[in-house]
């Protein structure tokens, strides 16, 4: 057995780059590749497709994605694993395997990870904030987060690709290294996971440092993602692949490590409570580091559980914009004006008034200096049926014949009242199974 | 001075919580915010914007800073009736761009 095992990050979010997957699948020294690509927004999508076709559910993204690297990874015996399963891994894997078949990959084992479907065991979910459930809405889903053994279950076995759906993000890179080395490197390779599961977040994008003007625009096009090298006790070094523009050192992996993080003593995944306090970051190179000091300090007593949910009625989205001179006061008063109105709307719950480019972002005060000739109100309203948000339309509307002059540019959508819920369900509740295919 | 010349930082969001990470610079920055953005001061900065409590963690092996605002997404950004409806990672220079009290 080699003394390492190296993963790369080949997508952050459905939606990431596909160049860097590609670069993966052939560069030396790459033992697994992973698509991080399930969120709460695409999984809400996954749930609401396979609604109205039981057979879909999977991203749309898994053939685009798939299919430029599975002829490569194949021949190399270079495991893929990803969460494209979304709301159906079982009908997602049935589709690589098909897809591999028409590739002329005859042998390609696919393995769909099972059983983080629990929306028929909801009950048993102890919810963080039990009030949704008398919103009058429904679940799309119920989904706890599985964890490192059914995808490290699934290599040993010899899947080529595994899919997944609700796992938690670090297990899908930690699993090819405790399915090498076993459970004294679990905690490292979660970390590992951790750190690899937002792609460019670890190399160089999304960094606020005032000191620096930060990459190019040349260099965030061809960003590099980052893989690790993984040592048996956990240890790790970082890097991107040759001559990829990057930016990979101590402070940028501090904020990564840290990313959505509540407690940094206790950082709950499925198999472990991961202690990143003693985490140490060394730098070796350029954008090379190494990584230590991972702990664990013992596994959780129940797991993680999401509820997608869904109330009734919906929110509106509604921009107008004012230009020229004097556009501060009339947009100021087309605020007011527009507050009159929907305080008038029974059906309105809530809403809000902000300024793009002024205030819409941070949700500050108005009482700040602006500048520039134009600005757009933008209004936000939870709405408890489609008649009532057509009514909220219909006054910004409105507001060009009976409001101050020069309203325009007009724009308005309706997006469904979505929530996603956290609670915690018992381990006896949620039981993990393989589905295998073969192309 | 700004607390933005003394650390870099970076937000996220689960559900209802928003998180911010400061990293500063140095041992001499780390030490100056530790002592001036408590959480009674970043609750200050943060109510501005956003409701609910502010919890700190210190880091000093790291010469990280974490706060934790549990309740400042109100429902999470799905239900957001903000323009910014995915505005949290920004949520940073709510910090950022304030000054380092005395």
């Amino acid at each position: 057995m080699s003394s390492t095992v190296t993963v790369a990050c080949g997508a952050g979010f459905a939606g990431d780059r596909m160049e860097p997957a590609v670069d993966f699948a052939t560069a030396e020294g790459i033992d697994a590749i992973v698509l991080e690509c399930l969120a709460e927004r695409t999984m809400i999508a996954g749930l609401l497709e396979r609604e109205k076709n039981p057979s879909l559910g999977y991203d749309a993204r898994l053939r685009p994605r798939l299919s430029p690297i599975l002829p490569l990874t194949f021949p190399r015996r270079r495991a893929v694993i990803t969460n494209l399963g979304s709301a159906n891994p079982s009908a997602a894997a049935a589709e690589v395997a098909r897809l591999a078949g028409e590739m002329g990959l005859a042998g390609l084992r696919v393995a769909a990870v099972l059983g983080d479907d629990i929306v028929d065991r909801e009950s048993h979910v102890e919810w963080q904030d039990d009030s949704v459930l008398e919103d009058g809405g429904r679940w799309l889903g119920v989904h706890a987060y599985l964890g490192v053994d059914p995808i490290a279950e699934a290599l040993r076995q010899g899947a080529d690709v595994v899919i997944t759906g609700r796992t938690t993000d670090s297990s899908l890179f930690a699993a090819p290294v405790v399915a090498a080395f076993g459970e004294g490197a679990l905690a490292g390779a979660l970390t590992v996971g951790h750190l690899l599961e937002c792609s460019g977040q670890l190399t160089g994008g999304n960094v606020a440092d005032s000191r620096e003007s930060g990459l190019t625009a040349a260099e965030y096009a061809d960003l590099g993602f980052p893989w690790a090298r993984v040592s048996a006790d956990g240890s790790a070094e970082f890097g991107v692949l040759d001559g990829k523009p990057a930016r990979l050192d101590p402070l940028g992996a501090t904020l990564q490590l840290f990313y959505e993080v509540h407690d940094p003593h206790a950082y709950l995944t499925p198999d472990a409570i991961l202690d990143f306090t003693g985490i140490a970051f060394d730098p070796l190179a350029p954008n090379r580091i190494r990584m230590s000091g991972a702990r664990s300090s013992g596994i959780p007593e129940r797991l993680k559980a999401v509820g997608f949910r869904q109330a009734p009625g919906c929110i509106a989205d509604l921009e107008i914009s004012y230009a020229g001179h004097g556009c501060r006061e009339r947009v100021l008063i087309a605020a007011e004006t527009m507050r009159i109105r929907l305080e008038a709307i029974p059906g309105v719950s809530r809403f809000n008034l902000d300024f793009v480019g002024i205030n819409s972002v941070l949700g500050l005060g108005v009482d700040i200096p602006w500048e520039g000739s134009e600005v757009r109100l933008h209004v936000g309203a939870v709405c408890d049926s489609d008649a009532t948000a057509r009514s909220v339309e219909d006054e910004i509307y409105a507001l060009t014949l009976s409001g101050p002059a020069g309203g325009c540019g007009i724009r308005s959508e309706r997006r469904a009242h979505l929530s996603v819920e956290s609670g915690l369900i018992a381990r006896d509740q949620v039981t993990t199974s393989l589905g295998w295919y073969t192309a | 001075m700004k607390i933005r010349e003394l650390a870099a930082a970076r937000a996220g969001d689960k559900g209802s919580t928003l998180d911010i990470t400061l990293v500063a610079f140095n041992q001499q920055a780390y030490d100056t915010l530790v002592e001036a953005l408590t959480e009674e001061y970043v609750g200050q900065l943060m109510r501005r914007s956003v409701p609910g409590p502010v919890t700190r963690h210190l880091v000093p092996g790291l010469l990280a800073i974490k706060y934790v605002m549990p309740e400042a997404l109100e429902g999470g950004i799905y239900a957001s009736v903000r323009a910014g409806i995915h505005w949290q990672k920004a949520a940073i220079w709510l910090l950022l761009d304030e000054e380092v009290p005395q």
